[in-house]
């Protein structure tokens, strides 16, 4: 079975450790607990959806927050089969961070597979349609309105980035 | 297996391990209880998937703090890889860097919660500057909405009570009536429009929930409809299933979602109007679908529609105060249910109700 490195990238604060523990771990927190540096969970999983239900083992790598990447994003990126672009619903501009996120993973490597999350779910919508629309026409990737406190969407998400990573055969 | 003595930099809390290819297979070892000689060090330092192609390069250097989480547990570490110049392999060196990863931490912590708690403060700001806003402009369509019925009211009373020369003949008197009723009928409309916008908003206002049936209570709608006065020159069918479609609901405020959906309709292209009522049973709910032929929005027309007295750009001549669709959507939200709107310019509009599942009553339940 192969090993995947995904990255997940976004602003601080929205929920990228949350969505990640919920579906690694199954386990949700209210409190804050800011990321430094990396944080990497092994996790092994199986595809349901496909027949023959397929193993996949994924190396999660849980990137300190900022509104635009760092140098130091650039270098834990390298040699991801694909990421998860995570923005939190609740704020003015959700937005924006993950466009600059998004544009620097895809700069670092053009054509693999991303799906964007849109976090927090449980305590707000989506105000701005026509932004998500701009969004997944860009990248034409799959956009999730997800909630790491109802689980709401977040293993749906994870496995439809393996199964995109999957079918370009990295 | 014998160890190599240029790993022997026995620095505390330091593990050394040479990786002679890039498959990162362990060929010798440091101390470290986890790992043994041929197994692929990925597994323990996961870190590494991915970074084949790098570790493969003939100038390898790169230094990488990371955390490897576990549920009970985070191991802060830092870990540098360099190719020896000498002997052509890799070295990993493994340092345990708790103590300055948590004061990092720390310090990101407050800074990073202080930034969150400064953007909350600011949204709230903007939330009630926005409200205040609202609140003006919503008194502002009141009064606009009250004035134009009562300046016909109050214009028609007063022609009529004009004695002498002036008094107005008997077959005007019946037109001067009929405008003041029907501007009375407005202002009735409008204000019981109000009561249910604000009871809505406050959670006062209360369904009266008794089984009925969504067939019969569209049926019953598109009667009525076709016979109001601005359905004149258009048309409403009714696509109904062949048996009852059975939902437990406050009938009144089911019919008054319809009237509206259907009213907006009618004002889609007046006079021209093609609109048919649809009932059917979703996995999803019962659903209601009021779909027209008119010009449809954009959906930035779509989201002022939403709002009370928003008035998107193409139906500003046409009659009504804008609060249709909102008594629409918080009827539909007192139901369970949701309220989705298709509509793109030139395409016609389909508004969809979609009641909650529990709600739906089978044929056997009785109505």
């Amino acid at each position: 079975m192969k090993t995947y490195k995904i990255v997940v990238l976004g602003d601080f604060g929205v929920g990228k450790t949350s969505l990640i523990r919920r579906y690694v771990l199954d386990e949700f927190s209210e409190a804050y607990r800011a990321t430094i540096g990396v944080h990497l969970y092994k996790h092994g999983d199986t595809l349901a959806e496909a027949i023959p239900h397929i193993p996949v083992s994924l190396v999660v790598w849980d990137i300190e927050g900022a509104p635009l990447p760092s140098d130091q994003t650039r270098r834990y990126i390298v040699g991801a089969s694909g990421a998860i672009v995570v923005g939190d619903l609740t704020r003015t501009d959700p937005y924006s961070a993950m466009w600059e996120a998004a544009d620097m993973f895809e700069d670092v490597l053009p054509g693999r597979p991303m799906c964007f999350a849109l976090n927090k779910s449980d305590v707000a919508t989506v105000e701005h349609p026509e932004a998500v629309k701009r969004m997944q026409r860009r990248y034409d990737c799959a956009v999730f309105e997800t909630s790491a406190l109802t689980a709401d969407s977040v293993s749906p998400m994870f496995h439809t980035l393996a199964r995109s990573i999957l079918s370009l055969g990295l | 297996m014998t160890l190599d003595p240029r790993l022997l930099i026995d620095t505390l809390g330091v593990i050394a391990i040479r990786l002679d290819d890039a498959l990162c297979i362990v060929e010798i070892w440091g101390e470290d209880d986890a790992l043994a000689p041929g197994d692929d060090i990925r597994e323990t330092m996961p870190v590494l998937y991915g970074l084949e192609d790098e570790l493969a390069g003939a100038d390898v250097d790169l230094t990488m703090p990371f955390i490897q989480t576990g549920r009970n547990n985070d191991e802060p570490v830092s870990l540098s890889i360099r190719r020896d110049p000498a002997s052509g392999a890799l070295w990993l060196l493994r340092r345990d860097v708790s103590a300055e990863s948590e004061i990092h931490r720390q310090l990101v912590q407050n800074h990073n919660s202080l930034s969150l708690a400064q953007a909350q403060l600011v949204k709230a700001r903007d939330e009630a500057q926005e409200a205040d806003r609202t609140k003006t402009a919503f008194l502002a369509n009141v009064s606009h909405e009250l004035r134009t019925p009562l300046h016909v009211i109050i214009g028609g009373a007063s022609i009529l009570s004009r004695t002498g020369p002036k008094r107005v003949e008997a077959d005007e008197v019946i037109e001067y009536a009929a405008d003041i009723h029907e501007s009375g009928i407005l202002l009735l409309q409008l204000v019981d429009d109000l009561i249910d916008l604000s009871r809505s908003e406050t959670g006062d206002l209360t369904l009266y929930e008794e089984p009925c049936d969504l067939c019969a209570i569209a049926s019953g709608i598109v009667s009525l409809c076709r016979d109001l006065p601005e359905a004149r020159g258009s048309r409403v069918e009714a696509v109904l299933p062949g048996e009852a479609v059975g939902l437990t609901g406050d009938a009144r405020r089911i019919k008054q979602v319809l009237l509206n959906l259907i009213s907006n309709a009618l004002k889609a292209v007046a006079g021209r109007t093609e609109a048919a009522v649809t009932v059917t049973v979703d996995p999803a709910g019962p659903r209601l679908i009021v779909a027209d032929n008119g010009p449809g929005m954009t959906e930035e027309d779509l989201a002022i529609a939403r709002k009370p007295f928003g008035q998107p750009r193409a139906a500003v001549r046409a009659k009504g105060a804008g609060l249709g669709l909102a008594i629409v959507h918080r009827l539909t939200d007192l139901h369970g249910g949701t309220l989705v709107i298709e509509t793109a310019p030139n395409q016609g509009l389909k508004a969809i109700v979609t009641f909650d599942p529990a709600r739906a009553r089978s044929g056997r339940e009785g109505y």
